[in-house]
């Protein structure tokens, strides 16, 4: 299997290159790690942010449901990932609910 | 560490001409997974691909790839399969790709049970002309050629490749990558035709006028009229109807793979006898 070095300390970070800015990233996450930010540069407006990387139970699941290789998460082996907080699933779910942008933004 | 899909990928073509958020992305990924999982060296491998959005597959991923004529993934990828039988070949077709146009290719290459992997990226549309109906377009819906609601009724590809006798026959979707995953590396160890009918989320040319407009609603949709075989076969016949089963629905280890009895062909003219199967 051939793997990539992750930046250090780093639980997910992304290739903002390859970001078309779709939200399916964001609207997987369970821990409200992922939010969009507006970016005039970007064809539908918004870039991918990570907001709360503390926040991150390293479940994968943003870098598997993303179609454009734009995402990655670290190695659990590497990275001590966090465990599901209450608080965590209230901002996701109020991520979602403002239509997947940053929150204050 | 993570996982690198850029060895797989011709990096200098990202990013994608796909969509935002389309299910072609997801299912190369599975893909690239499935194979770097299985040690599949990219010079043992060949992917073909037609036309269409599926059709890029092949200008993505970095082994040897053809991309072939409208329909013809299947003719092409029988002769690469019969000239190369030790090596792997993988066609990626669309709906309309390989059941409209192709549609003849995909039954006799199912009736011939040769070694090869289809993909079929079902997305219900024609999505690069822009939302023309297709053979599996949901009675109902919009689409440019049927703006009031398409009447033809839709058919189930996993119904014909089981009709023409495909010995490995599978149905997932995209909202599933981990599932996704797993069913690809099922299908490409399996010997014989492995039919993969993956349901794929076209929310530009579907869902643009089908009320479904972003990825999320395409995939919750996909989700709606999909139920695992385990819970399928427990269902009445009432209770089945608009939904189609996922997971393996058919493998057959048994069945007679084409390049193999083709050796066996060479084996009888050599020694002036009759095949034996």
């Amino acid at each position: 299997m051939s793997l990539m070095k992750a930046p250090e300390n780093t639980p997910v970070w992304t290739n903002e290159n390859n970001c078309k800015a779709c939200d399916i990233c964001v609207s997987v996450c369970p821990a409200g790690v992922l939010a969009m930010r507006p970016d005039p540069h970007s064809v539908l407006g918004a870039m991918i942010t990570i907001i709360a990387p503390e926040s991150c139970i390293g479940c994968n699941e943003c870098e598997l449901s993303c179609p454009d290789f734009a995402i990655y998460v670290a190695d659990k082996k590497e990275y001590k990932f966090a465990k599901l907080t209450d608080q965590a699933k209230e901002r996701a779910k109020k991520i979602a609910e403002n239509n997947y942008m940053v929150l204050g933004a | 560490m993570a996982f690198n899909y850029d060895e797989y990928l011709r990096t200098d073509k990202m990013p994608t001409l796909w969509c935002w958020g389309c299910g072609d992305g997801v299912i190369l990924k599975a893909f690239i997974r499935a194979i770097d999982k299985l040690g599949i060296k990219k010079d043992d491998m060949c992917v073909v691909s037609g036309i269409g959005c599926s059709g890029r597959f092949s200008s993505y991923i970095d082994c040897n790839t053809v991309h072939t004529t409208h329909g013809r993934t299947v003719a092409y990828a029988t002769g690469i399969k019969m000239a190369n039988p030790d090596k792997h070949v993988f066609c990626i077709a669309g709906d309309g790709d390989g059941l409209a146009i192709g549609g003849n290719h995909t039954i006799h290459g199912c009736r011939r049970n040769i070694d090869i992997n289809l993909i079929l990226i079902n997305n219900f549309i024609y999505g690069l002309t822009n939302s023309q109906t297709s053979p599996t377009t949901p009675q109902g819906m919009w689409t440019v050629t049927m703006k009031r609601g398409n009447i033809d009724p839709t058919f189930d590809a996993c119904k014909l490749a089981e009709g023409a006798g495909a010995s490995f026959i599978a149905r997932e979707k995209v909202s599933e990558p981990r599932k996704l995953e797993k069913v690809f590396v099922e299908a490409f160890k399996h010997k014989g035709f492995s039919f993969i009918d993956v349901f794929s989320n076209c929310h530009i040319n579907l869902g643009r006028k089908n009320k479904m407009a972003n990825a999320m609603e395409n995939l919750d949709w996909i989700d709606q009229i999909t139920v695992s075989k385990k819970k399928y076969d427990a269902m009445s016949e009432e209770e089945r109807k608009g939904l189609f089963p996922t997971g393996i629905l058919k493998q057959d280890e048994e069945a007679l793979e084409y390049t193999a009895m083709y050796e066996k062909v060479k084996e009888a003219w050599q020694n002036n006898t009759k095949v034996e199967l």
